[in-house]
């Protein structure tokens, strides 16, 4: 909260100054135009046609009212039920990418010579696009790649990664934690650095070992850094693995690995309803505002303790 | 900056530093190795790579790359995202930079609620918006346009760009403004010469991010841009990598080219580009 500055003193000048604040608040104003008029037809239009059109049957040219038909559809859509699922499988990269940045972000914090050489390269990813990413993972586990010539060397058969559903599953995953986990520990690694040192100083005179401190002082201390990192990897989950699925196995095979935001493109540029894919947007939308608004009133709590 | 405080508690612990390199370099290999193995890969041909994935190549072979600049259009995808990109930023930088110093320095009518409209917007995600936007372009005759595309990568940056923005302006003394307004400088005038270069260092971690961004990016490019010779560079690489399975030294050449451009904008600017992570955590 920005206090108020008194103006006892000021009282005199209040005609001029007035008159100097409408001209600054004007030009305020229009340098923010546009702005927020950009933003505002690029991103909240849009949400409002996605609602519009999600209670239509439409192929962008002729509309037919539907109501809620296209939502209701979705109670007994298979294909809807299996994305759905598969998203929230993918949830189990959460843990994995939080552990792995947890680690390197401890690592780093020792401060070893030349971490900051290791900080850059743990960057890496984080500057590669998804899809050179979810390709390369795919190359390196495709069928004479790396990891089956390894497989064959110790006597087996090399494996079809990508006609398996579960396999490719963990493929994906694997592609997620590795484009994660190294910015994520960065994120964490900020946390640990604004801890007061001397907390740690008085665990360690205490007696306490460095595993010791790692569980009951040091991660305690960046419970909020976590929380977030975790709440940035749900939403990713919920609304940005698409690009990995659309490079890695186009949803397939079947729809083992389509997910809710893979499946919201399927139905817009392959079915001529663009109306069920807007309506699964408007779900997604949903689930990810609340997801949010949880988050906000979570943080609000532990703030206060 | 964040200080790096150097605590004892480093040094109380010095015995144990062999294993936290040890952790670091394994950690690190595992970033380093598959690039590594694709520019290897690049540089052979699909009969040596099917042979052995593992070897180095004999000779350095630049087949794969002149393939794909002569079948593939490479070249011109990459000038093209190239074109897009700096567009992009050039328009961020402007329409945000504006913004922020608005929101930063002056009194905004509504101020706040814009500010807090920013912060909610970014939490968008992309698949919700493809449909509409989609049909809005489409209305407006942009869809194969690289207006449109750009109009959607500047729209879709302002947000953070403008709450960046806003952040490393504020840290600039109300004095040195106001000391300028005095002097009768306008808002372009206290713009350019005050708030920009006095937040340059926080302007060129934006610029970055933006291009980088925007280079990466693939729904959009896909969607808005489909013909062939307009195509950017990401989707290029995703049509050869998805359709071109079996020729993996192909692919490896075009996953190069596309990486190449971030990971020398990192190795020169990795300062700037890790400086940003700082207002990430802010935002938290």
């Amino acid at each position: 909260m920005s206090k108020k500055p008194s103006n006892t003193a000021t009282d005199f000048f209040i005609p001029l100054k007035k008159k100097i604040n409408q001209r600054e608040r004007r030009i305020a104003a229009l340098a923010v135009a546009p702005a927020v008029l950009l933003v505002f037809f690029f991103t909240i239009i849009p949400v409002f046609i996605a609602f519009v059109i999600s209670f239509f049957k439409t192929n962008g040219l002729t509309y037919t009212w539907r109501g809620l038909d296209n939502y209701f559809r979705f109670v007994d859509d298979p294909v809807v039920h299996q994305a759905l699922s598969n998203t929230i499988k993918f949830l189990f990269s959460v843990p994995l990418v939080i552990s792995f940045a947890l680690l390197v972000a401890v690592l780093l914090f020792e401060k070893i010579r030349g971490w900051q050489y290791f900080r850059v390269i743990f960057f890496i990813p984080n500057v590669l696009s998804v899809a050179v990413v979810g390709i390369m993972v795919k190359s390196i586990f495709g069928y004479y790649g790396p990891v089956n010539k390894i497989i064959e060397y110790f006597g087996n058969e090399p494996i079809q990664f990508f006609v398996d559903g579960s396999k490719a599953f963990w493929i994906i995953v694997f592609a997620l934690v590795w484009a994660g986990f190294g910015y994520q520990a960065l994120l964490l690694l900020a946390g640990l650095t604004s801890i007061n040192p001397e907390i740690l100083e008085a665990a360690a005179l205490d007696g306490a070992g460095w595993w010791r401190r790692l569980w009951q002082v040091t991660i305690p201390s960046i419970r909020r850094i976590l929380g977030f990192v975790f709440i940035i990897n749900v939403l990713y989950t919920f609304g940005g693995i698409f690009g990995f699925i659309f490079v890695m196995t186009a949803g397939g095979p079947g729809f083992d690995t389509t997910t809710v935001d893979y499946l919201v493109y399927l139905r817009a540029f392959s079915s001529s309803n663009l109306g069920s894919g807007a309506a699964l947007a408007v779900m997604l939308f949903l689930v990810i505002g609340a997801i949010t608004l949880l988050q906000t009133k979570f943080f609000r709590i532990s703030e206060d303790d | 900056m964040i200080k790096l405080s150097k605590t004892k508690v480093n040094k109380l612990r010095i015995k144990g530093r062999t294993p936290v390199l040890i952790g670091l370099v394994v950690l690190s290999i595992s970033i380093i190795f598959p690039l590594f193995f694709i520019l290897m890969t690049s540089l052979k041909n699909n009969v040596d790579y099917s042979r052995d994935p593992f070897g180095l190549p004999d000779t350095l072979m630049l087949e794969n790359y002149s393939s794909l600049l002569d079948n593939f259009n490479i070249g011109r995808a990459f000038l093209n995202s190239l074109f897009v990109c700096t567009i992009t930023v050039a328009l961020v930088l402007l329409i945000a930079g504006m913004a922020g110093y608005a929101l930063a320095k002056l009194s905004v009518p509504g101020g706040r609620f814009i500010t807090g409209t920013f912060l909610g917007v970014m939490l968008f995600p992309g698949p919700v918006l493809i449909i509409p936007i989609y049909v809005l372009l489409a209305r407006l005759g942009l869809i194969g346009d690289v207006k449109g595309l750009i109009l959607v990568y500047v729209a879709s940056g302002i947000p953070f760009a403008t709450f960046f923005l806003t952040l490393v302006f504020k840290s600039i003394p109300k004095e040195i403004t106001e000391a300028a307004q005095i002097d009768g400088a306008g808002f372009f005038r206290t713009l350019r010469s005050i708030i920009a270069p006095l937040g340059a260092s926080g302007v060129i971690t934006l610029a970055i991010m933006q291009f980088l961004g925007a280079w990466n990016e693939l729904l959009f490019a896909f969607m808005i841009l489909p013909s062939e010779t307009s195509r950017l560079l990401t989707p290029t690489l995703a049509t050869i990598g998805t359709r071109y399975v079996s020729d993996q030294p192909l692919v490896s050449a075009g996953l190069f080219i596309s990486a190449s451009l971030p990971l020398i904008i990192l190795m020169f600017a990795s300062k700037y580009i890790i400086e940003g992570l700082q207002v990430t955590i802010k935002k938290n």
